[in-house]
């Protein structure tokens, strides 16, 4: 009884929430011919995000690579330093992060590729937050497989090549591929260093035409064809990986 | 077998899981049983006759050679054995086949295809073979144990060392698992052997060590089997478990 009292509540509340949205959405008085002139750079900010995503993905990965082994070293410098890098990373805005990393450290070095600044600041972080995603993933095999890897006579390496590694992979691809969906949305942060990215077109484009929603609506519409199949895919993943075991 | 124990003891903070363990077992036993109550040092021992753990003071001797303690002789003495535990011995993302596969090619060096000739024949061996390309998770638990006796056996283990292998299978499959390695001991594998079956180890055990709170008890030669023990605590033992 109470349960059907909440989720009769539940739909109201959103299913209302809903309509008020589209009715705003709908119920404007749209002029796409405002923004014609800008559609190409729409388009071209949207492909940059791609971009920056892809090159920040797998320069991503070879940062977390490098914080797990730290973070799991038998020795206590590297644990330390790559601790010390990811808690900067996840008590910091990353807006800061992009502020600090381009006009403190890339000006300092003379290093002015706006491109590149932003794909390494974001893989940087993405490889923090993906570092603890990893660590999990190898943390989470349990002991009694070490312990078999142990008594088949397999070394610390092997039993990390093919046994430990392969588990973890399967384990984390569920919560990575969330992790890179994240990753998307921040690029659109990069706007601040004039990276010439989505969000970056579509205030430009809000700025020379005066229509707001026409440049808005695009950008958000944008951002979800590229995180809505990543979300799908991950959780298809996380329903596999639920049956194998 | 020919397996001296010196004064061994293995401690774990506060517990002494072995506690001054000495113990020769000659060279004619082919198979050692370690019985006792839950918790009296029979796993501990069996791993570090093994060379998987490491005592904490005293020695092993296996055929009058000391394990020692380095990380890299104990590894090549568990290279040269097979081991099987009470459960999760088999690698989940790997197949029947892959996991009797696995030490062959990284450890111990086969092609491929010896390798995979030679999984294959142990597999048949212990029945599986219509099981090869399954993996783990669709294995009865008998039939997994009888995997990870393949692997266990797929590279002709100087010893084999099961822990406990049917504790975790129901009646039908212990017999399964009890029949496999009644055969090994049949042909000859020396094995050591940490159980609650009382049955298997009176009929099976060339040697029979009681343990409790990590200290030998008693060691019992042949068939005698502690009948004639003043032990108490064996006696008390036996009675209970001998009673259903």
């Amino acid at each position: 009884m109470a349960k059907s009292v909440f989720s009769t509540a539940v739909c109201l509340v959103l299913g209302t929430t809903y309509c008020f949205v589209l009715w705003i959405v709908l119920s404007h008085d749209y002029d796409w011919e405002a923004i014609q002139p800008y559609w190409k750079n729409l388009l071209s900010g949207w492909w940059m995000t791609i971009l920056v995503s892809a090159a920040a993905l797998l320069l991503s990965i070879l940062v977390a690579a490098l914080l797990t082994a730290g973070q799991m070293s038998a020795h206590r410098p590297p644990r330390l330093l790559s601790r010390v890098f990811v808690e900067f990373v996840r008590g910091t805005p990353l807006l800061v992060q992009i502020l600090l990393g381009y006009y403190l450290v890339a000006n300092s070095m003379g290093w002015d590729n706006r491109f590149w600044v932003g794909v390494v600041i974001l893989s940087l972080f993405a490889g923090a937050y993906l570092s603890e995603i990893f660590r999990g993933g190898i943390e989470s095999i349990p002991a009694s497989q070490w312990n078999s890897a142990r008594a088949i006579g397999l070394s610390d390496s092997q039993t990390y090549r093919h046994v430990v590694i392969p588990q973890a992979v399967r384990r984390v691809l569920p919560a990575s591929a969330g992790q890179f969906a994240n990753l998307i949305k921040d690029s659109s942060l990069l706007f601040v260093i004039s990276v010439h990215e989505f969000t970056m077109q579509a205030r430009e484009t809000n700025a020379n035409s005066y229509a707001t929603f026409e440049s808005y609506l695009p950008l958000a519409i944008g951002y979800l064809a590229l995180t809505l199949p990543i979300s799908l895919f991950s959780r298809r993943l996380e329903e596999r990986y639920r049956y194998e075991h | 077998m020919s397996i001296e124990l010196r004064n061994i003891s293995k401690h774990y903070g506060e517990t002494r899981a072995v506690d001054e363990v000495s113990l020769v077992v000659p060279d004619e036993v082919q198979v050692l049983v370690l019985i006792g109550p839950s918790g009296g040092g029979k796993s501990t021992l069996l791993r570090l006759l093994g060379g998987l753990e490491v005592p904490t003071s005293g020695e092993v001797l296996y055929q009058g050679r000391s394990l020692g303690t380095e990380e890299s002789n104990l590894r090549q003495f568990r290279r040269k054995n097979g081991f099987l535990f009470q459960q999760f011995n088999l690698f989940p993302h790997l197949s029947a086949l892959e996991n009797v596969m696995l030490p062959l090619t990284k450890v111990h060096d086969f092609s491929a295809a010896e390798a995979k000739d030679r999984a294959m024949s142990g597999l048949e061996r212990f029945g599986l073979q219509a099981h090869a390309e399954k993996m783990p998770a669709q294995l009865s638990g008998g039939q997994q144990q009888r995997v990870g006796l393949a692997r266990a056996m797929a590279h002709q283990p100087g010893l084999l060392l099961l822990d406990e292998p049917t504790s975790a299978l129901d009646p039908e499959m212990k017999a399964e698992v009890l029949e496999v390695i009644d055969e090994l001991c049949r042909e000859g594998q020396r094995i050591i052997l940490t159980t609650h079956e009382m049955g298997f180890a009176k009929k099976s055990g060339d040697q029979l060590v009681f343990l409790s709170r990590g200290k030998v008890i008693d060691v019992s030669e042949g068939t005698a089997f502690f009948e004639s023990t003043d032990s108490p605590e064996i006696k008390g033992f036996l009675e209970k478990v001998m009673k259903w």
